[in-house]
């Protein structure tokens, strides 16, 4: 009896003792399920459209995905037109107003885009009537209306603006400069120039051209059935007319023979944006293009745990991230790690980035590495398939790199499969610590010694153009700050006509976030001088300069002035503050050359009474000055204002500047100065502070 | 004859293209300890969203202990007694998934998106969390330094972001929602490392919890796999406590000057809201689509478009389980008086105070609300993270398939009726934005006025 009691009492218990979990490990993942790329479906309209439907009922909502499929397109000179046409298209057409087409979108809880490479529209199920007319209206009769490109062109020109002071945007312009070349569309610059040169004609000519059935994909993803597609696509996409859809081929860009430092100067830099780049030969769909995603996911793209972030910023603490990345591309494709570090330590960054290079081709990753680098690819490539317009996307990769039917159902697989054999083929074979462009942005004074031993220095101006520097070695040994100075005082007309100006006003316009700003000044000679800022007729900023004392209102409240700002504005306050250089204190130094929109300037640091310091630049050619740079507190922290002088016109002998584009972080401003006068009375309550 | 039946058909086939947003199917039941579980089968990917949602935030905190529940979503990352420090993140990213968490007033959310086969280590990773925590002063040191350096970044260097706690703590004086959820660093530096444990025991107990998952798992697997991991987890000891403070109407308009690190001035106001989950809340939330939802809104077309006086306008309410705050804000364009913009901004509140809308834009608004319900079950995370939700706040998982008729009951009458009952002067809270350029010392008078 007591046995069965036992007995009974083990079988009661058994269950529970087993399911004891061990909690002191992780438990091991179950048998991985295969990952099945759902179906599609896929059919051509005698008008060359290539449709893919993805068929999925979960929920009631359906989306229109029309892909162009023609390779990027040289734009040279006009370089820009190509996207500004993409965005043109969504700004109205000729039955519906911007507003209208806006308010038809939203009425119907609905999305519309438009770009340079397609239209994507979505929404319910029951809305997609609507939604065909709105996106094959936006498709069929685009307006073109002119006024739209020119706002489209002053945000473009804002944006190149601030980029031209922003070191990452410099870092990638010359990098495509070099790595694709010029002569190449994924080396094509986007400029003010290039920008100016876009017409409405451009615009219109690459839809027309690039716009049709035949150079595009359809892929319709979502609550919808083959049959309701196929109907849905004859109506509003079968008459739709086929074109001649040009092929242009391009020279496939080569790396450089050796590898060489391509240096950016920037006097002002703190920090170095360091790039090492060069082009790869990798298609995609390539046997070598999965086993490259593996490799460079250990080396530099699988965030915190790749070796570049655990090396440059986990163990030597020089940046807060390093990354890699490895392209494959049709035309071609590129390798390209960057990392930002402080100045001092940006020859040791260089060694410790081109040394991991080097380890990856040298070295065979260890098994747990790879392991990490393949979940983290498997997982991200699942969780992607969550979304119904990946399998779309993945079609249309099929179809537009003819690969094999199976390559995504092998995907996972094949990740699993790479060796750490592989991934040391695949490196030596992609990655080029030698032949590769070390690409430099920032303060060449300090830097550029220390980076010779990597390769031949050469320098580069902001649009990759190769120039020669002259540093300040270089520098003709009778030039001087001093005569800068003078230099630019007689460029400018002379002291006899400096000093025979005693007062002048001028009235200046400026547009700030789509507002109109007046900007009127007041100046009476020594240095007294007062700086009006209105928007809609209301006084918004003011600057003024008694000659001793400086103050700053905005919007009606005195705003605090420190000392950096007060002594340079006073020095700012005379006609020409280099004439007085010596009187307000100023120390002048010719720190060296460097560029200024493609033209060599002489760099000369002043310091001013209290310690403050800023810079300006004058053109070698013309004398005159072109840029100042200051370095402003902000809410943000250390700003660096740049502004830059164009138009110089003529007023009693003297010139001044028409243009002034102020660049202060993100926001950029041109001020253009509509009319001056000179020697005219100024009341002196103009400048009183109280 | 054929006219009746088209007529016929049009309430029909908007009934039919309801009926096909599809329903969520999902099994709920409570473990013996009083965790909840809900679980959503779905095995169209092979992923799986393990999460867990603790029903405390920063409401339950003690007033001279803000910041607890935040700071313990930072502390529940650092390790159990079985996972050493620092590693939850390696055993998520190793396995190929992702992880996060987020804190607000109500409540402390855990999710992790895995491959599907690796069900059990997300569920092995939040028992652990549930059970035995490592809570020590290693652990407590490490947080404060992270905590403070979130708060610099997120809200102290942000412009305008201060705007929550400005609001709060003006709109309420006995209610816990008048601290944020951040809380103060004072608090946290002060407490003792026995405050975070009875923090942690309180609040952290399976009958305060809800697991969700949702995704490629085998429903009677699945449990199998949460008995295992959570059904030895002890019930926590007590009651859990919940604040039963309510909150006193406000009697008159509350106005204030805020100096920021701005450049452009800004006007924010907050209206006193019903709690989330009542029909007024709905109506508020009509109400708020019509105001400022996209381009074509009223709020937006009015004052950007058409005025020009904002640069920026925006309003929500903000999602709370007890009557919280609809927030209205605007920044002027350069130049324009800030006075100038609140009155028209006001203007605007008092015009769908007065007048009905019209059917049109009714059907606007309508036609939103129905493409973002039905577009927000998209993915697992979202549904897990769902359920959890309409679980833990508003006893109803099954909210994820009805809440749509609540939206769609609402009435141009009910939206004209809550504007009229809660947007009014006496129930707000106003703040003008200034740049701390602007400030003056004390004595000089400005905008003060009302």
């Amino acid at each position: 009896m007591k046995a069965y009691i036992v007995v009974l009492a083990l079988i009661l218990f058994a269950p529970t003792v087993y399911s004891q979990v061990d909690r002191t490990k992780a438990p091991e993942p179950g048998p991985a399920r295969e990952i099945e790329i759902g179906d599609y479906q896929t059919f051509t309209l005698k008008n060359g459209l290539q449709v893919f439907v993805v068929e999925n009922h979960k929920l009631p909502r359906v989306q229109f995905s029309l892909q162009l499929r023609h390779d990027a397109v040289y734009e040279g000179e006009k370089a820009g037109y190509v996207s500004m046409a993409g965005e043109l298209l969504g700004t109205g057409t000729t039955n519906r107003s911007k507003a209208q087409l806006d308010e038809e979108v939203d009425f119907i809880g609905a999305s519309l885009n438009t770009s340079a490479s397609g239209i994507f529209a979505s929404s319910l199920t029951k809305h997609t009537p609507k939604l065909l007319e709105l996106m094959t209206d936006v498709l069929y009769n685009p307006a073109f209306n002119p006024d739209e490109l020119e706002k489209i062109k002053t945000q473009t020109r804002s944006a190149i603006v601030a980029n031209k002071e922003d070191p990452q945007a410099i870092a990638s312009d010359v990098r495509n400069a070099l790595v694709y070349g010029k002569d190449h569309p994924y080396g094509d610059l986007v400029t003010e120039k290039t920008i100016d040169a876009i017409t409405l004609e451009d615009c219109k000519a690459y839809y027309q051209t690039y716009f049709r059935p035949n150079n595009a994909y359809l892929a319709i993803v979502g609550d919808i059935d083959l049959k309701t597609a196929k109907s849905l696509v004859n109506k509003h996409f079968g008459k739709w007319e086929k074109g001649t859809v040009p092929a242009p081929t391009y020279p496939t860009p080569q790396p450089p023979e050796k590898a060489f430092v391509a240096m950016v100067d920037r006097a002002s830099a703190v920090q170095s944006v360091i790039t090492v780049a060069h082009p790869v030969e990798l298609k995609p769909g390539s046997p070598d293009a999965i086993k490259a995603g593996v490799m460079n996911n250990i080396l530099g793209g699988g965030g915190l745990s790749s070796r570049l972030n655990q090396n440059l910023r986990e163990h030597k603490a020089f940046t807060y991230g390093a990354y890699s990345s490895l392209s494959s591309d049709k035309l071609i494709g590129s390798f390209n790690a960057q990392v930002s570090v402080r100045n001092e330590v940006t020859d040791s960054a260089v060694v410790e980035l081109l040394g991991e290079l080097r380890r990856i081709r040298d070295e065979r990753v260890d098994e747990a590495e790879l392991a990490s680098a393949k979940a983290h690819i498997s997982g991200s490539f699942g969780r992607s398939l969550e979304n119904p317009a990946t399998i779309a996307n993945f079609a249309i990769n099929t179809a537009k790199y003819n690969l094999p039917d199976d390559y995504y159902d092998n995907y996972v697989k094949n990740v699993a499969a790479v060796t750490p054999e592989e991934v040391q083929a695949v490196a030596q074979k992609l990655i080029h610590p030698d032949r590769a462009y070390i690409i430099l942005v920032g303060k060449a004074s300090e830097v550029a010694p220390g980076l010779k031993r990597f390769g031949e220095l050469k320098y580069f101006d902001i649009y990759g153009n190769p120039h020669t520097p002259a540093d300040k070695a270089s520098l003709p040994a009778d030039v001087t700050a001093e005569k800068v100075i003078t230099t630019y005082i007689e460029a400018l007309g002379g002291v006899k006509n400096i000093d025979a100006i005693k007062s002048a006003t001028t009235q200046n316009e400026a547009t700030i976030q789509g507002m109109q700003l007046n900007i009127q000044s007041f100046w009476s000679a020594p240095n007294k001088l007062a700086v009006e800022i209105s928007a809609n007729g209301q006084l918004f900023q003011k600057v003024t300069c008694d000659g001793e004392k400086v103050s700053l209102f905005v919007m009606g409240n005195a705003a605090p002035v420190d000392d950096a700002m007060r002594e340079q504005t006073l020095f700012d306050s005379y006609l020409v503050g280099e004439r007085w250089f010596k009187e307000a204190g100023v120390s002048l130094e010719l720190t060296g050359i460097e560029q200024v929109d493609g033209k060599d300037a002489y760099v000369v640091a002043y310091t001013y009474p209290s310690g403050s310091t800023s810079t300006a630049y004058f053109d070698k050619e013309t004398g005159l000055k072109v840029k100042t740079v200051k370095t402003m507190q902000s809410p943000m922290g250390e700003v660096m204002q740049t502004s830059t002088y164009s138009d110089y016109i003529e007023k009693a002998g003297v010139l001044f500047p028409q243009t002034v584009v102020q660049t202060a972080g993100p926001q950029t401003i041109t001020i253009k100065m509509t009319s001056m006068e000179v020697n005219v009375p100024v009341a002196d309550d103009k400048f009183v502070i109280n | 004859m054929q006219k009746i039946l088209a007529l016929l058909l049009i309430p029909l086939t908007f009934h039919v293209s309801l009926g096909q947003a599809r329903k969520i199917a999902f099994t709920e039941y409570d473990l013996d300890n009083g965790l909840h579980v809900i679980l959503h089968q779905d095995n169209t990917t092979p992923i799986v969203a393990v999460t867990v949602l603790y029903h405390v935030g920063s409401k339950n905190e003690d007033p001279n202990r803000t910041g607890f529940a935040h700071f313990f979503e930072h502390l529940l990352f650092e390790g159990t007694e079985n996972i050493p420090r620092g590693q939850i993140d390696k055993y998520i990213r190793n396995a190929g998934g992702t992880l996060n968490a987020y804190t607000t007033q109500d409540r402390t959310f855990y999710h992790e998106v895995l491959p599907s086969n690796q069900l059990a280590l997300g569920l092995w990773i939040e028992s652990e969390r549930m059970l035995h925590a490592k809570i020590d002063s290693v652990g407590v040191e490490t947080q404060r330094e992270v905590v403070k350096e979130e708060k610099r970044q997120r809200i102290d260097n942000q412009p305008y972001m201060s705007f929550q706690y400005e609001l709060f703590s003006r709109a309420f004086k006995e209610h816990p929602y008048r601290w944020i959820t951040i809380g103060s660093l004072e608090h946290l530096n002060e407490a003792t490392l026995d405050e975070f444990i009875d923090f942690y025991k309180t609040f952290y107990v399976p009958q305060n919890a809800t697991l969700s998952i949702a995704g490629d798992i085998d429903i009677n697997e699945a449990k199998r796999l949460v008995d295992l991991y959570f059904k030895d987890i002890p019930r926590g000891p007590g009651e859990v406590p919940r604040p039963t403070v309510v909150e006193p109407p406000q009697k008159q308009e509350i106005r204030d000057i805020v100096y920021d690190n701005i450049q452009l001035p800004a006007v924010f106001q907050g209206y006193h809201i019903p709690a989330d989950g009542t029909d007024e809340a709905y109506a508020v939330d009509m109400l708020n689509r019509l105001l400022s939802g996209g381009q074509s809104s009223r709020m937006y077309k009015a004052l950007v478009d058409e005025q020009k006086k904002a640069l920026a306008v925006q309003a929500f309410p903000y999602p709370l389980t007890d009557p919280g705050l609809y927030i209205v804000l605007a920044l002027p364009n350069v130049g324009v008086d800030i006075d100038d913009l609140e009155k028209a901004m006001d203007a605007e509140i008092e015009k769908v105070k007065q007048e009905l809308i019209s059917e049109s834009e009714f059907q606007k608004i309508r036609n939103q609300v129905e493409s973002q319900f039905v577009q927000q079950n998209s993915s697992m995370a979202g549904i897990a993270e769902r359920l959890a939700i309409y679980h833990a706040h508003f006893g109803d998982a099954n909210l994820i398939n009805t809440e749509i008729d609540r939206y769609l009951k609402v009435t141009r009458e009910d939206i004209r009726r809550v504007a009229q009952k809660y947007l009014t002067r006496e129930n707000r809270v106003v703040l003008h934005y200034l740049p701390k350029s602007a400030q003056r010392k004390p004595g000089t008078t400005q905008l003060e006025k009302e």
